[in-house]
């Protein structure tokens, strides 16, 4: 079987997992203008984004995600931990991990590939320049590449 | 009788040989203490003795009673006078011996006593000392404690200042750019679409969230010369120049700006930081242009112990007046229509300038170009 035909049977899924409701907005604002069709799924921590994929609790019903978008600074559970337990789980680390975070810290980025996050993206400061790195990662991770099969 | 006469001749004849022993004696001593005449006086003596014993002996044992002595009454009488006289000048003569004696004895006995009470002075002084010294000892304990101390406050301050940048980098930033972000977002969706009010307001909120992320930057920035500092190489900067002018290559272009470049030395320091100080001086005097195309001389002479590095613009100047204020943080002299930036610039060479060791001055008159000089100690090449 090869990948994902995308657009044409179903959606993609996207999980952001984002504990700040003003870069969720922004990214929906964003993704609106989005060429493929997509179900966009925000939880706020690391414990939530952990029983959504796992599909533990309330999330039982919930969709694999096709991408994940992961914050490094999460309550609860930070997104390192949250990223190491992905890759570390048979089921989960074939689910493509980009981190968008604010951090430019040399040791968050050193660590978060070193755990095998798929690629590393500092939020941009100013607003055109978020909502072209929002439109590049969907471009890139829901049309360039080809996905693994669900 | 006959026992009488063997005892006196026995006891005569030891009497002689002890007279003559005496006389050798007196005469050894001329070696050990000088004082001849007297010695000789005092041998005369004992030898005169002892040849009147053996003449009054001889005639004990020749049985002649008119012999040498008892005969002649007068022969005796000369020995004696002649006995007593040396014996007498001889003591007299030797008297000053004894004086000498006794004066040494007395000196030396002073001596002694001098000397220990020097001794005991000194053990005394010994001892204050060593109470100075253990005192002196306890105080630099204390100070060295207190050293610690401070290094110790100095590195937890230092970690203080490292927490606040990355506080200032991130928990500061969000909800800035949150700000920044949706006031970006209303301009964009409703500029024309409310009224010129609404415009305008939006337009300074934007403005101000804008110039205070730059704020935020610039500081991070800062603070980053002393948390995010390498520890010193030594570095051409020829190549560091170099660098700098590819940065600049942009800036350079678009000013027409000419850049004259004297070969620079080698020093020991951040390469990175020596970079971004020959940018930010050069970026100033391109920013800072007349009406001419900027010309910039870059150039570093040897001055004792360090290089002094010349940056030299034909720029608009600085007012001597203003030339101590441009070194600080977010101190500027124009308005922001007229030249952009936050005035951080020239703060961040000072810090740098100053982490290697060295002095940051301008020389300027207001429209006559600046050149600014910095120092970097030469250390051990």
């Amino acid at each position: 079987m090869k990948g994902i035909p995308k657009a044409a049977c179903r959606p993609i899924e996207i999980l952001m997992v984002e504990d700040n409701p003003g870069d969720v907005r922004l990214t929906v604002e964003a993704l609106k203008e989005a060429k493929v069709r997509n179900n966009f799924h925000t939880v706020e921590d690391g414990v939530e984004a952990m029983a959504y994929l796992r599909r533990q609790g309330p999330y039982a019903e919930a969709p694999r995600p096709d991408l994940v978008l992961l914050d490094l600074n999460l309550p609860k559970k930070n997104g390192r931990e949250v990223l190491a337990e992905i890759k570390e789980d048979p089921e989960l680390r074939r689910i493509p991990v980009v981190i968008l975070t604010v951090s430019q810290a040399e040791q968050d980025i050193l660590k978060s590939y070193n755990l095998h996050a798929n690629c590393y993206i500092t939020k941009p400061v100013d607003l055109d320049q978020f909502l072209e790195v929002v439109k590049s990662i969907e471009n890139f991770w829901l049309t360039v590449v080809m996905l693994p099969p669900r | 009788m006959n026992l009488t006469f063997l005892a006196s001749s026995v006891l005569q004849a030891i009497a002689v040989l002890f007279q003559f022993a005496a006389a050798i004696f007196a005469l050894k001593l001329i070696r050990v203490t000088g004082k001849w005449t007297s010695w000789i006086l005092i041998a005369g003596a004992f030898c005169l003795m002892a040849i009147r014993r053996s003449l009054s002996l001889w005639d004990l044992l020749s049985g002649n009673p008119d012999g040498f002595i008892s005969s002649l009454d007068l022969l005796d009488s000369i020995f004696a006078l002649a006995i007593s006289a040396l014996m007498l000048a001889g003591v007299l003569s030797i008297s000053p011996l004894f004086q000498a004696i006794k004066q040494a004895t007395e000196t030396l006995r002073r001596a002694k006593d001098d000397l220990e009470i020097q001794v005991t002075q000194r053990t005394m002084e010994l001892r204050d000392a060593n109470v100075h010294l253990s005192v002196e000892l306890d105080e630099r304990r204390k100070a060295e404690r207190q050293l610690a101390q401070y290094a110790e406050e100095l590195t937890r301050s230092n970690a203080e200042l490292e927490q606040f940048a990355y506080v200032a980098s991130h928990d500061l930033q969000e909800p800035l750019r949150m700000v920044a972000s949706f006031t970006q977002l209303l301009g964009k969706r409703y500029r024309g679409k409310l009224d010129q009010d609404a415009d305008e307001f939006i337009g300074f909120a934007v403005d101000g969230a804008t110039r205070m992320q730059r704020l935020i930057n610039d500081l991070l920035a800062y603070s980053r010369v002393g948390t995010r500092a390498k520890s010193f190489q030594f570095t051409d900067c020829n190549i560091v120049f170099r660098q700098t002018r590819d940065n600049l290559a942009k800036a350079i272009e678009d000013s027409g700006a000419i850049i004259f470049q004297d070969p620079l030395p080698t020093v020991e320091g951040d390469e990175m930081q020596l970079m971004q100080l020959f940018q930010n001086l050069v970026a100033n005097a391109i920013k800072f242009r007349g009406a001419e195309p900027p010309q910039i001389q870059v150039s570093a002479k040897q001055k004792g112990t360090e290089w002094v590095f010349a940056v030299k613009d034909n720029g608009i100047g600085i007012a001597p007046e203003h030339q101590e204020r441009i070194f600080s943080i977010f101190q500027r002299l124009h308005q922001r229509s007229e030249y952009p930036g936050t005035g951080i610039g020239l703060a961040i060479c000072k810090k740098i300038v100053e982490r290697h060791g060295g002095r940051i001055w301008v020389q300027s008159q207001s429209g006559n170009g600046s050149t600014f000089y910095f120092s970097i100690p030469k250390g051990k090449q």
